[in-house]
């Protein structure tokens, strides 16, 4: 089980507790602390880390190079930003954003295709253009967020989750997908083509609290029992914080993940964390 | 089951795509005025979509008015014609200017989605209206970094009407505000031409109600609510979208979390509560706001914005 350093605390993210993450947010102000946090974090021996394509995010990945054996994981869109455009000139500007941000070869290319078909779907590898740094290396990882993988989900357009896989591999990249309902996404992801899902990552809660994890817990149990043909990773394993860290390791390491990602904003806790999951 | 969606911004999609994932058997059709999103509606999505309800005589089992406030009576006044079984309209029906209504439908409900928040829950279910001495009552975030373009940098907007409706909608829930005063108002412009910072204080058949909303608030990631309760005995309750803590004086009497209330959904989008909305207007809409209560929350935003 390969172990992946989370971001949340970068960010002040806290699901469990909201003045935690306000209060964690504070020891990593600048680029220079995130990045010693996740170099020495490398150096205690986790597997990579996971940075999201916020302004911090994609200046890190454009801006520092980090040990080739180490794992990046990249996950995108950042959706407060989006989110704040709609809010301030609707929905229409997201696609007018797109199109002003991305190359005039992948315009006339994937534009000419939106015209003619005026189907979503050729927007994919646009927004992997404008979200992606031209530095990240290829082979790793670049994942599509839950409010944006869980939306297509309900839409049921998961021929746009295919063609992000698809394109993410086109460009040298290993896809992968956060959701909070792997069950639905699982089902049509058997469907995709073979070799693409091959490197994919499906990356999804679970903890032994049964926290935000869903349908249910004895569902996703299941579902991580059954068989795949892509790989696992569980996310929230400590149910944000709340959880006693011992037992939830040892739950998690019953489990046939084939990856773990959680978030600390301390050395000692990513050092004991890592520890027990590897004894 | 038939539905119809006016407006297909951001709220029209996520109740689009949790109905969608809830039940696949739903029929849907979509009014959207702007030329380009219909057409990319159209290729994109399997409904029916349309530039205006002028052709739609049949009723629908649901409607949802997910439009700007300006146009959610008109659209309502038209769904109410055609004799539609439920009528959903997104939170603050009409903006603070509508406050009054010669009729008050019973199958007309509001977007007061924060009501299905599991801490919300937990205290609708464990403290009596009447013990509550005092209330204080916030929602911060940082929504607006630049002046917003249209209706959203107007009268319709402002903190106010966009999140402040979503905190005097939970304390009316929970508390129920009557013969209400407007003791002080205090407002600020900072990005907007209209309120971004806003603080009120009511009073209500003895209980002092105070708010405080504020959109431009740049070290705040996620939108957040939190309330704060004064009891008759002495207690205090704190809770935000995530814990609630009772305190006596300074001492935490108890802490309880979203973990112990956990509830669980079919499918997942935004929040619990989003999906708890949803389900609760699919079924026997318990929980939904009323339009009554709705029209009081806009009374209340507009004695304070005339303040």
């Amino acid at each position: 089980m390969k172990i992946i350093l989370g971001d949340n605390q970068f960010f002040g993210i806290n699901h469990f507790d909201l003045a935690k993450g306000v209060q964690t947010k504070s020891k990593f102000l600048d680029l220079k602390s995130i990045r010693a946090f996740i170099t020495d974090s490398l150096n205690l021996g986790m597997d990579g880390f996971m940075i999201n394509s916020n302004s911090l995010g994609y200046r890190l990945i454009s801006e520092y190079q980090f040990d080739d054996s180490k794992e990046i994981h990249y996950s995108i869109p950042y959706p407060h930003k989006y989110a704040s455009m709609v809010n301030e000139n609707g929905m229409m500007s997201l696609f007018s954003f797109i199109v002003k941000n991305t190359s005039w070869i992948s315009n006339i290319k994937c534009g000419l295709k939106l015209v003619a078909t005026q189907n979503l779907v050729h927007l994919t590898p646009l927004a992997l253009d404008i979200e992606v740094p031209s530095t990240l290396s290829r082979g790793s990882y670049i994942y599509l967020q839950n409010i944006i993988t869980d939306l297509l989900i309900g839409m049921k357009r998961f021929d746009i989750i295919e063609q992000f896989v698809i394109s993410c591999v086109r460009k040298g990249y290993r896809p992968g997908l956060i959701t909070l309902n792997p069950i639905l996404l699982d089902r049509e992801i058997r469907k995709f083509k073979k070799t693409v899902v091959r490197d994919l990552i499906v990356c999804f809660n679970i903890n032994a609290e049964g926290f935000n994890v869903f349908p249910s817990l004895d569902a996703i149990e299941d579902y991580i029992e059954s068989e795949h043909d892509y790989k696992l990773m569980g996310m929230s394993i400590f149910a944000s914080g709340a959880a006693n860290i011992n037992e939830s390791i040892e739950y998690i390491k019953s489990l046939k993940l084939d990856y773990v990602i959680f978030g600390t904003s301390q050395l000692r806790n990513v050092k004991s964390n890592m520890e027990l999951l590897r004894s | 089951m038939k539905i119809l969606i006016y407006g297909f911004g951001r709220m029209g999609l996520t109740h689009y795509s949790i109905l969608n994932a809830l039940n696949p058997n739903l029929e849907f059709t979509l009014i959207e005025p702007n030329k380009v999103l219909s057409v990319l509606l159209k290729s994109n999505l399997k409904c029916q979509v349309l530039k205006n309800d002028t052709t739609l005589t049949d009723s629908f089992d649901i409607t949802l008015i997910t439009t700007p406030p300006f146009l959610h009576q008109e659209f309502l006044n038209n769904s109410l014609k055609r004799g539609d079984k439920k009528i959903f309209i997104e939170k603050p029906f009409g903006g603070h200017t509508n406050f009054e209504s010669e009729s008050l439908h019973k199958n007309v409900f509001i977007g007061y989605v924060l009501r299905f928040n599991p801490c919300i829950q937990w205290v609708k279910s464990n403290v009596d209206p009447a013990d509550i001495l005092s209330v204080k009552a916030q929602y911060l975030s940082n929504t607006i970094e630049k002046k917003p373009k249209g209706w959203r940098n107007g009268a319709f907007s402002g903190v106010l009407n966009e999140m402040g409706s979503h905190v005097i909608d939970l304390v009316n829930y929970l508390v129920s505000i009557e013969d209400y005063e407007v003791v002080q108002t205090k407002k600020e412009s900072v990005v907007s031409d209209v309120d971004d910072i806003v603080e009120i204080e009511l009073l209500s058949r003895g209980k002092r109600i105070f708010f405080l909303l504020n959109w431009v608030k740049k070290d705040v990631r996620k939108p957040m609510f939190g309330l704060e309760f004064e009891l008759k005995d002495g207690r205090r309750i704190a809770l935000d979208q995530q814990t609630i803590n009772i305190f006596k004086g300074e001492k935490l009497l108890e802490k309880l979390s979203v973990i112990d209330l956990a509830e669980t959904v079919p499918f997942y989008l935004r929040g619990v509560d989003f999906t708890k909305q949803m389900e609760d207007l699919l079924g026997n809409s318990e929980t939904l706001c009323s339009m009554s209560e709705a029209l009081k929350v806009n009374g209340i935003m507009n004695d304070a914005l005339e303040k």
